[in-house]
């Protein structure tokens, strides 16, 4: 018997999914979301007991990653304030720094 | 004419098995996606990417830019999944990370994924694969983002099992 090798894909399912913004970009939380959803998987299968233990551990994750992200956005409108008011240009430092 | 679902790319399989394509994160080969129109028509007898707005490529907007730019550092290069390729049990498998195209406005109905390699042979723009979205996806001066599926066993974009 030979070996087959296998790797097509499915013709008509989603393998991919793709989101947009209108006017914006992604927030902490839509990002959070998305993070969070790769990094865990809770099956619909699963005893309820872990399910929904895992569940809330996915939450909390989520809003943890959610709050790191916004400090990092802070954190990088801080460098980019400087680097804006270092170039010469303070009253468009001010106007980003403000958003 | 349109898209009609996924496909890896027949061209792309046989190119396996003449060592074409390296997916090695460090010194492989450059990986693009181009984007199209629901007017484009793709199928695994697609071999190399089609651009520019004839082709039903979709226009340059934001971050992304028609007509297969040229280097690995354009815009439209997607980053591998980390510590890509990998194995488990006995399936190997490859897989990108979610790729962003930002200020954009663009309407897309699906995407090839090409080797934009040298490395990749004559033809510049090797067909890996079509990705059909559904249906029309649409940023307005915004973020349009492709989410690749977990980089695992079971769900990874290219699996050897």
């Amino acid at each position: 018997m030979m070996n087959s090798l296998n790797f097509d894909l499915p013709q008509h399912e989603n393998v991919v999914s793709v989101l947009t913004t209108d006017g914006r970009g992604f927030t902490p939380d839509e990002l959070a979301e998305e993070c969070v959803n790769k990094i865990i998987s809770v099956s619909d299968t699963a005893l309820p007991g872990i399910r929904d233990q895992a569940r809330a551990f996915s939450g909390l994750v989520e809003k943890l990653v959610a709050q790191y992200m916004r400090e990092a956005i802070k954190s990088d409108r801080t460098t980019v304030f400087n680097a804006i008011k270092d170039a010469g240009h303070p009253e468009l430092a001010e106007l980003i720094r403000r958003l | 004419m349109a898209f009609n679902g996924n496909f890896m790319c027949t061209s792309f399989k046989k190119e396996l098995l003449s060592a074409t394509h390296n997916f090695t994160t460090s010194g492989g080969d450059a990986f693009q996606i181009a984007l199209y129109t629901n007017s484009a028509t793709f199928t695994a007898a697609t071999t190399a990417a089609p651009f520019g707005g004839g082709n039903n490529e979709v226009s340059t907007s934001g971050t992304y830019t028609a007509g297969g730019p040229a280097g690995s550092t354009s815009t439209n290069t997607l980053a591998a999944a980390a510590s890509m390729p990998a194995q488990s049990g006995t399936t190997a498998f490859t897989d990108f990370a979610d790729k962003t195209f930002t200020s954009a406005t663009i309407t897309a109905r699906g995407a090839l994924i090409y080797n934009s390699s040298a490395g990749a042979g004559s033809n510049t723009a090797n067909c890996v694969l079509v990705l059909d979205f559904g249906s029309d996806k649409a940023s307005t001066s915004g973020d349009f983002k492709i989410v690749m599926p977990s980089p695992d066993a079971s769900n990874a974009l290219i699996r050897i099992a």
